[in-house]
């Protein structure tokens, strides 16, 4: 590789500028001040302990923790479905069915948020944490099926072709062949949809009548200058915990190319 | 490598068609397979030879006609309980199991005990030359490993057929030239009928008790690899297999068994009815193999008839060199091709020599 | 697995119903339901025939409707702009002077700020930049400054700057993996037939990556120009933008009609400037055959 200073340090500056407002996260988290600024004035856990006192938060962290299991295992099962369906078959209609399933991604949130809203309100659906679900189902679907598509994808048809050759009946091949190969796949679908719903404001918000909601939360604890270190206590604890489900992640998206025998080509998305 | 044609049928093919959409893919197949025949079917790509092979294992559907394996319709007969096995051109190895869960795989319902099964599993990895390798995980195999496994996988079920699609493409040219030989000394062993997919023409004359010729959909011709070297049915046949030299002719009369031809740069010439496949309406053509013609040395006499030629180019290949000869004053071109035994020099541009050839060598296209 | 054609459309169709029926019902319905109440007299909660237009020439003749539409387009494409333009050379560094075997890693850094969790690295910005913030108290602490400098309350460019902080993840992964299936032979190719470095990334490496450009604009511009969260915050939710408008028409006015209309001429914008997004892309893809 030729070396390129230049770019080099350019590229180090945007991962600091990237990173800048996350680095304050722990700094400011062990900070023993209600002030948050430089110069640090101690290190405390007092943050931490008062994070773990707020009840408030303790109800909206375990809705947030239901949404996201739940968001997490419909958008997925709902990926295979799709992604399973539009890699391996033609049918008539393929293109605007995978159209519609993959429209969220270039549709403002706000506009399906309040397209549902609209709907529900209009036939009188009480808001609650199942409207979220609800909603956010679409945000997610279309990152479960981009990614169960090319683990769908690296299958190579014969494997199945083989299996049922061999004596095996679909349901079978799709039990001992197909389910344990794209499992990864679907691992990682799963912790990605996680973390996107897990995070997911608009919906939250909107469809969930006021019902605490983590990330809803968040974003009125801030408002709240006595509120605000202990925000930081948690935003530590969250993206530790987004960093791990990362890993988890991308390790799972490996494994499972590597077992297809593929070849490697990028990351997420 | 004679096939006896009393052995009992295996499998037949009636008039079968494959449509997708408006391709038309198959198109009329008809023929017989033979109990314990190594069978090829040999083709340009596109031409429907894996189509076909496809058909047989049960992985498409015709759209007409019937195809029969061992006395049986397979019309609705799915893939799983055909009595046939596949080996696939990327092997199709699960690459989530090991060698030997690959191996025993179809053997999950076989209703014979743990021991026994794994005493199968072991005898069919001996059988492939993989004897110990049971443990390995699939994707730390070779590619001639990787289709040991796949041939054991499929032999180990003792299916009637065994179907192989283009095995050894995959391969280099030495691994492959060796598994040719491996192949066919394990069909003899085991006495199955083995149906294989190959672009290779060499491949599949080295192999095939009979061979299957496809273009565009169609069989052009079946026969044994001797008769399909030597009596082409078609031009086009004639020139997917080896070489052949094509020489304009005029037919000047046909009777009885008899065909009285003129070829350009040859001169007259009386050919059995034997040596003119059925009309397909082309402009007629006499064709010849290089090896069926030699360049006569010094005061060497031609067995039978003999033409003056100019050498235009000559190709060296160590062990044979390739001529490009003009035949008789005329613009007709022939290539023939030389051992280098010793005490024959290897001629140069330009010079004139004498070609010996054999009517009976002919093969007329009209 | 033998199928005919018509097997394996009905077997398709059956697997992919469970999605598609969830998306029709509620996806397509509900914005369809949008469509329709925007053409539909009424305000404060309910809709009524008869059908009528009136939402939409009301939209096309008060100026501040448009005003708003104008300015969230502004500050998304400026967003999309200053993005792109920053994660270009990020990009390209990482796929033309990074070892292979590393690429992953960088990408790994590069996309680990985007999935942490986005509420917060907004908020995070506020409590930075806001009035008291740690940029303000810390410039006083040190005795560079001494009034407070409160950038959070600039408004638009406040905005934008969080919007591009937010949103500069999404940019490099299109660009480079349009970067990586550059010809390396072709910038070779260049070289030899003797341009510059310069002129053969001009010539060759920029055009080519045009496509990877344009799906990143994409990528920013969609989020952006429906975003919520950071106006609220940031600019001290004096500065709407249609996300923040579509809001308070039909849930705080609960004017559905009118707040329909606005959403639907929303969505026709997005749509429109992605469209030419794309027709640019294929321009691009067409001019180099």
């Amino acid at each position: 590789m030729k070396k390129a200073p230049f770019l080099r340090s350019y590229t180090l500056f945007y991962l600091l500028f990237l990173y800048s407002p996350i680095i304050l996260l722990p700094i400011f988290a062990f900070n023993d001040s209600k002030v948050v600024a430089f110069p640090l004035a101690g290190f405390t856990l007092d943050w931490f302990r008062e994070m773990l006192s707020d009840q408030n938060l303790r109800i909206a962290a375990k809705n947030s923790l239901i949404i996201a299991l739940s968001v997490a295992s419909v958008s997925t099962i709902l990926g295979i479905f799709a992604a399973r369906a539009s890699v391996r078959y033609r049918f008539p209609g393929k293109a605007p069915l995978m159209g519609l399933i993959m429209l969220p991604l270039v549709l403002p949130e706000m506009i399906i948020a309040m397209a549902l809203l609209v709907v529900l309100l209009s036939l009188n659906v009480p808001l609650s944490l199942f409207t979220v679900i609800i909603g956010q189902v679409l945000i997610t679907t279309p990152f479960a099926v981009a990614i169960l598509t090319s683990a769908f994808q690296s299958l190579d048809k014969s494997l199945e072709e083989a299996s049922m050759d061999l004596g095996e009946t679909a349901w079978s091949t799709f039990r001992l062949i197909i389910l344990p190969l794209v499992m990864p796949g679907i691992m990682a679908s799963f912790l990605i949809c996680f973390t996107i719903s897990f995070d997911e404001f608009i919906i939250s918000n909107f469809l969930g009548s006021g019902q605490p909601i983590l990330s809803v939360y968040i974003f009125g604890q801030f408002r709240f200058p006595a509120k605000v270190p202990s925000m930081l206590a948690l935003g530590t604890v969250l993206v530790c915990f987004s960093i791990i489900l990362l890993g988890i992640a991308e390790y799972m998206r490996r494994r499972g190319i590597a077992k297809a025998g593929g070849k490697d080509s990028g990351g997420f998305l | 490598m004679t096939f006896s044609d009393d052995r009992p049928t295996m499998i037949e093919f009636k008039d079968v068609h494959k449509y997708y959409g408006d391709y038309h893919a198959l198109r009329g197949i008809n023929g017989t397979i033979k109990a314990g025949e190594f069978f090829s079917l040999l083709g340009p790509s596109g031409c429907g030879k894996t189509t076909l092979l496809r058909t047989i294992a049960g992985f498409e559907d015709i759209s007409s006609g019937v195809i029969m394996i061992d006395g049986k319709d397979m019309a609705g007969v799915a893939a799983n309980v055909r009595p046939t096995n596949m080996v696939f051109q990327s092997y199709a190895i699960f690459p989530h199991m090991s060698v030997e869960e690959n191996v025993g795989f179809g053997l999950r319902k076989d209703p014979r005990s743990k021991e026994e099964k794994a005493k199968a599993v072991a005898e069919a990895l001996e059988m492939v030359g993989l004897k110990g390798f049971g443990k390995r995980a699939a994707h730390a195999l070779s590619g001639g490993q990787r289709q040991r496994v796949a041939l054991a996988r499929a032999l180990i079920l003792k299916p009637k057929v065994l179907l192989l699609d283009e095995p050894l493409s995959a391969l280099d040219k030495k691994m492959r030239e060796h598994m040719q030989v491996e192949l066919i000394k394990l069909q003899r062993q085991v006495g199955i009928t083995f149906i294989l997919v190959t672009h290779d023409q060499e491949e599949a004359l080295v192999m095939s008790d009979r061979i299957a010729v496809m273009f565009e959909g169609e069989i052009a011709q079946l026969a044994d690899p001797e008769t399909l070297y030597r009596r082409p049915a078609t031009r086009k046949v004639a020139d997917f297999i080896g070489t052949m030299n094509f020489i304009p002719a005029e037919i000047l009369s046909e009777a009885g068994d008899k065909v009285e031809v003129n070829a350009k740069g040859l001169g007259h010439v009386a050919l059995d009815i034997a040596q003119a496949p059925e009309k397909t309406g082309e402009a007629p053509v006499v064709g010849l193999r290089p090896e069926t013609l030699t360049l006569l040395y010094d005061d060497q006499k031609a067995p039978e008839r003999e033409t003056d030629g100019v050498i235009d180019e000559v190709i060296y290949f160590g062990d044979m060199t390739y001529y490009d000869v003009y035949l008789g004053g005329t613009d007709v071109e022939v290539r023939l091709s030389m051992r280098n035994v010793p005490g024959r020099p290897v001629l140069d541009v330009g010079t004139k020599v004498r070609v010996a050839w054999s009517p009976s060598a002919l093969v007329l296209f009209r | 697995m033998a199928q005919t054609p018509g097997s394996e459309a009905r077997t398709g169709l059956k697997l992919i119903s469970p999605t598609a029926i969830y998306v029709i019902l509620l996806l397509a319905v509900p914005l369809a339901t949008v469509l329709m109440y925007s053409v539909m007299t009424g305000g404060r909660g309910n809709v009524s025939l008869p059908l009528t237009f009136e939402n939409y020439t009301e939209l096309a003749s008060k100026s501040v409707y448009g005003y708003l539409l104008l300015k969230s387009l502004m500050v998304a494409l400026i967003v999309t702009a200053i993005t792109v333009l920053l994660a270009y050379p990020v990009a390209y560094f990482v796929s033309f002077h990074v070892k292979p075997e590393r690429k992953s890693l960088w990408l790994f850094l590069i996309t680990i700020p985007f999935w942490t969790s986005y509420i917060i690295r907004v908020s995070l910005w506020f409590v930075i930049l806001g009035y008291d913030g740690v940029l303000d108290k810390t410039l006083m602490a040190l005795g560079i400054m001494d009034t407070q400098l409160n950038f959070s309350s600039y408004g638009i460019p406040a905005i934008i700057f969080v919007l591009a902080h937010a949103y500069a993840p999404f940019a490099v992964l299109p660009i480079f993996v349009s970067l990586e299936k550059v010809d390396r032979s072709l910038l070779e190719a260049g070289q030899d037939l003797g341009e510059s470095r310069w002129v053969t990334f001009l010539r060759v490496t920029l055009p080519l990556s045009m496509p990877g450009v344009i799906a990143a604009a994409l990528i920013v511009f969609i989020p952006t120009v429906g975003d919520y969260v950071t106006p609220k915050l940031v600019g001290d939710g004096k500065q709407p933008l249609i996300a923040n408008f579509i809001e308070t028409q039909l849930l705080k006015l609960q004017d559905f009609p009118q707040g329909s209309a606005f959403a639907v001429v929303s969505m026709l914008m997005v749509a429109f400037v992605s469209v030419l997004f794309v027709l640019a892309n294929k321009r691009f893809i067409g001019g180099q055959k």
